[in-house]
């Protein structure tokens, strides 16, 4: 990742990190699908791609996904520059970042714990 | 790693990785202290223990049940009326405390006996509360009393009463936070699922991790009414035990609390496929995002912007006029769970307040994740403090005001420090967009209030200046403000009423 890009990450990790709460459920699994799934759906809405939200859980992550969008094209007005192959990029490398901060670098003890 | 080490706590070696101070460029691979651990013999904890957690914070905000310690009087009364968890059946659940009042011939004997007995004492005594929980201490379970079998053979004897049984004695875990777990899970297993409820609304929620702090729960429930939804119930505060019952039957599960409720909410994901949404009811900006998303959720969005756009017009210059003067105001953020990372970004963005340092007295790793990651570099962050500690961050970082309980706002007071109650709040509701502006003003009131400058001073010994009047807290606040811009910006002071609840309970909607 140059580091312009980089520092792209860093602004929207940033962000999630001081309003968003969905990146902290308690498990470790959970945590996977609900970075997979918000910033899927986020990055779906940036590129005005269709977004299945048919099931109940389908439409939570997308009613994430809907703010995070929003939050994102209003604070970051970069974004409505890029293409939309390099929105992909953008947010690849970010689902990868946060991954990494609340998962498979996290500190937490009680996320590999098998029960709530 | 970046940890703190108190100088009070050296003989605690074992406390050096409870605290950490995040530094520039830290984040939560590398600063994050050790969490939801068995206080450490020699640390003096402020923690309350999981009977408290599982019955004073869970368990007694349901409004229309009569709650019975099976203990000792002294657990029951633990805590309890420090609470303000309010409701709107007269404060049933808050005027009447009851206990079976073990003695030591109890201990000897057995209590069983004395259980049904208060059982059915309690029930003749209000005949209008046919609902009871009834909660087990560290007394009654390690005599081994069966307190399922004694409340079964009580509703089979009075088929109109309904009984909830928790097992959580003070020892079943570190902290409250162990009978957060096990009254979530206990009334899941026992109670959801056995009332078929009336849906009145194609948008039906519960409302979790709620607990109607000087009305809460009414202020937030009164903009999901104006949106169409319907609230099922609410988990707990100001809820109702039979709507708690039927919990399943909802669409949707918003969470305020995750720190205490997290658990029903995940249950009831598995078993019921219910999905569970986050929100923050704190802060003009988190709680608008948070009604644009259960309205998305609902394809209601219109109607929660409706509801965002004539609160914050409302409310907006008057929480504009308390930021004016609260910046750069230093904030020790010290509240038991939820709020430190409710609050630990929104307080510094909307009010412009500097958190120094925050701490958890029963959070979990994952709640200082979520503080953590929302609060500013420089920040001392605490887990499970002692006493002594908590004396000597004051003294080190030298805030402006601290957000704590009772027990150590007390001890703030001591340094002349002030402290507003983040628990029971001062003057709250503090959710929603007037409660915010009321915060403000707490906080306002606390910073600047006369008599904290005046009692700086030993009138035995310090030379007084009688000569100057007295200085209000305006005057304080004001020196240094830009009064035009306050104006042309239609800033104001807070022009609420007192009571800014009890007219939501006489609404239609």
């Amino acid at each position: 990742m140059d580091e312009i890009q980089n520092e792209k990450v860093e602004q929207l990790v940033n962000y999630i990190m001081k309003w968003s709460l969905w990146q902290f459920n308690s498990r470790e699994w959970d945590r996977e699908k609900q970075n997979e799934e918000i910033l899927k759906k986020t990055m779906q809405i940036l590129c005005d791609e269709p977004v299945d939200n048919g099931t109940p859980e389908a439409r939570y992550y997308w009613s994430e996904a809907m703010i995070l969008s929003s939050d994102f094209k209003t604070n970051f007005e970069w974004i409505s520059q890029m293409k939309k192959t390099e929105i992909k990029k953008l947010m690849e490398d970010l689902k990868n970042r946060i991954d990494y901060l609340t998962i498979t670098g996290s500190l937490n003890a009680e996320l590999k714990v098998k029960r709530y | 790693m970046p940890y703190h080490t108190f100088k009070c706590s050296k003989c605690i070696p074992e406390r050096t990785k409870h605290a950490v101070i995040k530094g520039h460029g830290e984040d939560l691979t590398s600063c994050l202290p050790l969490g939801y651990l068995n206080t450490i013999p020699g640390s003096i904890s402020e923690r309350g223990c999981a009977f408290c957690g599982a019955k004073h914070v869970i368990g007694t905000p349901m409004k229309d049940v009569i709650h019975l310690c099976h203990g000792p009087v002294g657990c029951t009364y633990d805590t309890w009326q420090t609470k303000r968890y309010i409701s709107d059946n007269d404060n049933f659940q808050f005027k009447y405390t009851f206990a079976t009042d073990m003695k030591e011939k109890h201990i000897v004997f057995g209590s069983e006996k004395l259980l049904k007995e208060s059982i059915t004492e309690a029930f003749k005594a209000f005949p209008e509360i046919n609902r009871m929980a009834i909660y087990q201490t560290c007394a009654s379970a390690l005599i081994g009393d069966d307190m399922d079998a004694v409340a079964q053979e009580v509703m089979n004897e009075m088929p109109d009463v309904d009984i909830f049984v928790c097992n959580s004695p003070g020892f079943a875990g570190p902290s409250q936070s162990g009978g957060h777990h096990k009254i979530n899970i206990a009334w899941v297993n026992q109670k959801v699922g056995t009332v078929e409820p009336k849906i009145t609304s194609d948008y039906v929620i519960n409302y979790v991790g709620e607990y109607n702090i000087q009305g809460d729960q009414e202020v937030m429930t009164d903009y999901f009414k104006r949106m169409g939804i319907q609230v099922l119930s609410t988990f707990t505060g100001n809820g109702s035990y039979d709507d708690l019952r039927s919990m399943h039957k909802a669409d949707l599960n918003v969470l305020e609390c995750a720190r205490s409720a997290e658990y029903i909410c995940n249950e009831l994901r598995e078993r019921y496929g219910t999905p569970r949404m986050d929100i923050d009811g704190f802060g003009f900006k988190p709680l608008s995002e948070s009604l644009l998303k259960v309205g998305l959720f609902f394809g209601l969005e219109e109607k929660a912007q409706k509801i965002i756009d004539e609160e914050t017009a409302r409310w907006k210059p008057e929480l504009d006029w308390y930021a004016r003067r609260l910046k750069g105001v230093k904030v020790c953020l010290w509240p038991g769970g939820s709020k430190l990372w409710h609050w630990a970004n929104v307080i510094h963005e909307e009010m412009g307040v500097e958190v120094v340092s925050l701490y958890t007295k029963f959070g979990h790793q994952g709640d200082m994740e979520k503080g953590i990651a929302r609060c500013g570099e420089g920040a001392l962050a605490i887990d499970d403090p002692n006493e002594l500690e908590g004396i000597e961050a004051m003294m080190e970082l030298q805030p402006d005001v601290i957000f704590t309980g009772v027990r150590p706002g007390e001890v703030a007071k001591k340094l002349r420090v002030q402290y507003l109650n983040a628990h029971a709040y001062h003057n709250g509701p503090y959710k929603g967009y007037e409660g915010w502006v009321r915060f403000a003003r707490d906080i306002y009131n606390a910073v600047y209030s006369p008599i904290h400058q005046l009692s700086g001073f030993d009138i035995s010994k310090d030379e007084i200046d009688m000569d100057n009047g007295f200085v209000t807290k305006n005057i304080i606040s004001d020196a240094e403000i830009d009064r035009e811009a306050s104006i042309a910006n239609n800033e104001r002071e807070y022009t609420g009423k007192y009571d800014c609840v009890t007219h939501l309970r006489e609404k239609t909607y």
